[in-house]
């Protein structure tokens, strides 16, 4: 009896966190005259793909998927590469300055990007970049790098040092001590991190529609959205599915992952 | 980009202890961080120190466009700080951050506590649900809000016209500056609890079980538990999340922007939506990179206490 | 002498060959050898039917040998931050269509060629001078006139049949008709909150303004007595209807909810009707169209004069064939068969006879009766900060109109007063 309370909280944070994303979800389904109907239908009960057509079929959507996807994927991998040698040299080493660059990192998560916005159009311009996808890649690199670090650092940490070191009694060298032994051990932590990281450059607006100007097939997703809402306005079912296939790869890697992200993030935000 | 805050673990504070050090050459931590450091010098320091020059410069369309911009000295920062607005987004932020903050802080809290007591099952329901609600992007998230919270055919006014309140048939949301701003804070504290709640509940499972029995013996109601045992065992965890909290807030633009752009009326403008208004939307570059500055400087006095502490900590010798 | 000329040719030649391989940084300014060009225009959304578009780029390439014409179409949303944007690259659109309100900030932004000495081959003496003017700074014309509209009314001829009304002249006839309009499922009118160039129109029937130029300091209208009669009169009307109040004519796009066949009337430029019939063929045939009724019978409403103007960017890489592609644009053979598809006026004053269309007689009526926005560098910004579509929303939805009204003048006038 004393559970009941307890069980209908628990459903009730259940329904608040997923709701809005199953209400996306069915609305992208249903026909739009059941969008309409005056008293909103819970599940689709006439489902129809006929919005997602609208939405793929829309102008470049294709050339606009593959790019999102390559931007964010290679500032992802950049920012995990570099990102995993500095938290490595932070967490395993000491050295004068190492203070000073862990400061330096988080100040580095409070920086204003939005104010970024006209200095980095001037760099980019100045030297050639505008117009162009690898400059999107390099500053979504940047925007992920600090959060990168920090993360990896605290699962790092949390990988007892004395198993490398068994490791490289039995001969192993460090680098190899560090692929056998560590490597596997941080596999949850660099995935939740890249999951992440993925999700923030996935997202990104503001610099994605300054710095593409004239090259309009190298523009990506999240501008693609949001002239979507212009060309299709009222079509809520349209703009749904265009939702649901924004965030379609980050649902995707959520449903496969889910397990390991979750365990992932729990055990690097305790043991940092 | 980093506009996104409220969705990303964490794990900062202290490195373990490092027992036994092989000597190793000295030059290598600095080889591992150089692609760090120079990236962020390039990519953001670079970045950040042209716009604190423009920031003293008279930097409109026509400067940019050409060049050649003038010093003016601190002109625009007697301009920022010389206007109401001004100080009235300044303190819109700060109520913003702290309304924001102290609800995801409750609501995570309590989260916690209660996933930490239910059954193995439920458990993980609530943490899929809790992860799947971090993982939505954005700009998926804001087009939802503006969906649910639509005036003719948004699910939220069906909801309260049905069970009785009729004036919210066919109520416009997105008309009212209050009504809006109730609807940012609900959408940012809707994104940013599972961060909170999941990082403290991780917190949870690592106090020792016999604390709390302990606790129980000695007769201590569920609330003396929570304040003489949770919460001290709890409280670098607490200071790191509401840091980070508080960061993430106070920057937060792409929702505001994308659901908004800071109105009506200016009644969900705050600090990061108006330097980008006054730089893109009225072309004073100059005037936008000022406020920017500032900005950044009142984040950072607000969280100095925790950036000493954290410092310090660091310097621990170990 | 021989020499020197060979190699000369045989320079263009190999440049000519480079260009032609793809690398569009050459510079190929002699329009009598373009060799494969790529232009870029931007035109903004809704300006020109798709048929249109594709009748132009096909006539231009073939007339101009060697160029392809990139034709992208823009939106209006966040089009300043773009536009700006691209004027400052080094490598801009070619051409790029401007809204008559914001052409002034562009041209005074140094970003743009000047064209002046275009002006005669393009006959600029018979150019209409709502366009003409705004583009055109210190005796220097920046912008080049392209097409004016203003709004008019379109209606159901149907449904105006079903309740026995007549078009009405008056603005309280106006009100009759369409309360009676609105009723069995049937929308009156249908006018968003935020139509603000319709409440422009409003304001100055009643001899306000948006804001007024007091020797050389601005002050904003929209509280003065002439201003709040004009916008209660668009809650009367807004009323009769379900427009909704927060938000304008393109969001939902309006001709999408006349498409539905419910509405009786909207306010928009007679080229609405094509994007109309496109969303529901049923309806061709039965839109009418009549001027904005005035206070009067004998004055029509006033308007808005909007329209755009075309500029080339300093940063176009292809200055001499982008002023072809403006002189093609604004061609008098361009510019007739654009007026009769989209109902635009025309950019010259003496190719205004091709309006023969219903709909152009109504704008042509309500023209005589046109106006333009304060005459000011900032007055986009005022745009962008969508200081009068909000003042709208809190007026229509508010209870202290006044309060709202002298608040949002103040914005106005800090706006426009600002030093750029």
């Amino acid at each position: 009896m004393r559970r009941i309370p307890l069980t209908l909280a628990a459903l009730s944070v259940i329904a608040f966190s997923v709701f809005p994303v199953y209400w996306m979800v069915v609305t992208a389904f249903k026909p739009t005259r059941d969008i309409q109907a005056d008293t909103p239908q819970f599940l689709p009960l006439h489902p129809t793909l006929e919005h997602f057509e609208t939405a793929i079929n829309s102008d470049g959507f294709g050339l606009f998927w593959r790019n999102s996807l390559l931007v964010s994927l290679g500032a992802v991998l950049l920012s995990l590469v570099v990102a995993l040698l500095a938290a490595f040299a932070v967490a395993r080493m000491r050295w004068r300055g190492r203070k000073a660059f862990i400061l330096m990192v988080f100040i580095a998560q409070m920086a204003p990007w939005e104010a970024l916005l006209i200095p980095m159009f001037i760099i980019a311009r100045d030297t050639g970049m505008l117009d162009k996808l690898s400059m999107l890649t390099l500053i979504y690199f940047m925007g992920t790098l600090p959060f990168t670090i920090v993360t990896l650092r605290g699962f790092l940490a949390a990988i007892p040092e004395e198993l490398e070191e068994a490791a490289q009694m039995d001969g192993a060298s460090r680098a190899a001590a560090f692929r056998k032994v560590v490597f596997p051990l941080l596999a949850p932590g660099l995935m939740s991190t890249s999951l992440f990281g993925f999700i923030t450059a996935w997202n990104e607006f503001a610099f994605a529609n300054a710095l593409i100007i004239k090259n309009q097939d190298d523009r990506t997703l999240p501008v693609w959205l949001s002239s979507f809402s212009n060309v299709f306005g009222t079509d809520w079912g349209a703009t749904m599915a265009a939702a649901t296939l924004f965030m379609l790869p980050v649902l995707l890697i959520f449903l496969i992952l889910q397990r390991r992200v979750t365990s992932g993030i729990i055990a690097g935000a305790v043991k940092g | 980009m980093v506009t996104q805050a409220p969705e990303r673990p964490v794990a900062t504070a202290v490195p373990p202890p490092s027992r036994r050090r092989r000597a190793l050459p000295a030059l290598w931590p600095y080889l591992l961080v150089i692609p760090t450091v120079a990236g962020t010098a390039y990519l953001l320091f670079y970045p950040l120190i042209r716009s604190v020059i423009i920031s003293f410069q008279h930097f409109r369309t026509g400067e940019l466009i050409r060049g050649g911009a003038a010093f003016v000295g601190l002109d625009n920062y007697y301009d920022a700080l010389g206007s109401a607005e001004f100080w009235a987004v300044v303190r819109r932020t700060l109520v913003w951050t702290a309304i924001n903050v102290v609800l995801i802080m409750v609501i995570s809290t309590l989260i916690a506590l209660m996933v930490a007591r239910l059954g193995k099952k439920l458990r993980l329901a609530v943490l899929a649900g809790l992860v799947l609600t971090w993982a939505t992007p954005v700009l998926a998230a804001t087009t939802i809000f503006q969906w649910l919270f639509q005036s003719k055919l948004g699910v939220v006014n069906w909801l309260l016209t049905s069970i009785g309140f009729a004036q919210f048939d066919g109520y416009t949301w997105f008309a009212d500056g209050t009504s809006t701003f109730a609807i940012m804070v609900l959408l940012v504290v809707w994104q940013s609890v599972p961060f909170a709640a999941l990082t403290l509940y991780a917190g949870l499972t690592t106090i020792p079980g016999e604390l709390f029995e302990a606790a129980k013996i000695d007769g201590a109601t569920q609330k003396q538990v929570f304040r003489d045992v949770t919460f001290p065992m709890l409280r670098p965890l607490f200071g790191l999340i509401t840091s980070l909290e508080i960061i993430w807030v106070f920057k937060c633009f792409a929702q505001i922007w994308a659901i908004s752009q800071g109105g009506p009326d200016g009644a969900t403008t705050t600090l990061p939506v108006y330097a980008f208004q006054v730089a893109q939307s009225l072309h004073k570059y100059d005037l936008g990179s000022a406020i920017s500055t500032l900005t950044v400087l009142i984040l950072l006095a607000v969280l100095i206490p925790h950036l000493r502490r954290m410092y310090k900590h660091e310097g621990e010798g170990r | 002498m021989a020499p020197r000329f060979l190699a000369a040719a045989a320079v263009l030649a190999l440049a000519a060959g480079l260009t032609a391989c793809g690398s569009s940084s050459t510079e190929s300014t002699a329009p009598e050898a373009p060799a494969a060009t790529a232009l870029t225009v931007w035109i903004m959304r809704d300006s020109m039917s798709e048929t249109l578009l594709t009748n132009f780029e096909r006539d231009f390439e073939a007339a101009h040998q060697g160029v392809t014409l990139d034709v992208q179409i823009q939106e209006w949303d966040g089009i300043g931050q773009k536009v700006t944007s691209a004027l400052a690259s080094n490598d801009a659109p070619d051409v790029i269509e401007v809204g008559n309100t914001q052409v002034a900030e562009y041209a005074a932004s140094g970003g743009v060629k000047d064209l002046t000495d275009k002006v005669t081959e393009l006959q600029g003496a018979d150019w209409l001078p709502g366009l003409a003017d705004p583009g055109k700074i210190d005796n220097k014309q920046f912008g080049v006139p392209w097409y004016a509209a203003n709004r008019v009314v379109i209606y159901n001829k149907d449904l105006f049949g079903k309740a026995g009304v007549t078009p009405p002249t008056t603005r309280d006839e106006w009100i009759d008709v369409t309360t009676k309009l609105n009723a069995d499922g049937t929308q009156g009118i249908y006018l968003p909150g935020q139509n603000w160039y319709t409440l422009a129109g409003f304001i100055w029937d009643e001899g306000g303004d948006l804001a007024l130029n007091e020797g050389g300091t601005w002050k904003g209208g929209l509280d003065t007595p002439q201003a709040l009669a004009g916008i209660d009169f668009y809650k009367k009307l807004q009323a009769l209807g379900e427009g909704p109040k927060d938000s304008d004519e393109a969001n939902p796009p309006q001709a999408d909810v006349f498409a539905k066949g419910d509405v009786a009337q909207l306010i928009s430029a007679p080229g609405g009707a094509v994007a109309i019939e496109k969303a529901n063929p049923d309806l061709a045939g039965k839109l009418g169209f009549f001027p904005i009724p005035g206070k009067t019978a004998d004055t029509p409403g006033a308007v808005f004069t909007g329209g755009s103007d075309l500029i080339v960017p300093e940063a176009s890489k292809n200055p001499d064939l982008a002023y072809e592609v403006v002189k093609a644009l604004a061609g008098e053979k361009f510019q007739t068969a654009m007026a009769t598809e989209m109902s635009y006026v025309p950019n010259r004053v003496s190719l205004g006879g091709v309006l023969t269309s219903e709909g152009a007689a109504a704008m042509a009526k309500g023209a005589a009766n046109g106006h333009a926005t304060p005459n000011s560098a900032n007055w986009a910004a005022v745009e962008a900060k969508n200081v009068i579509k909000e003042f709208m929303t809190t007026y229509l939805t508010g209870t202290d109109g006044a309060a709202e009204a002298a608040k949002a003048s103040q914005v106005i006038a800090d706006i426009l007063n600002t030093k750029s």
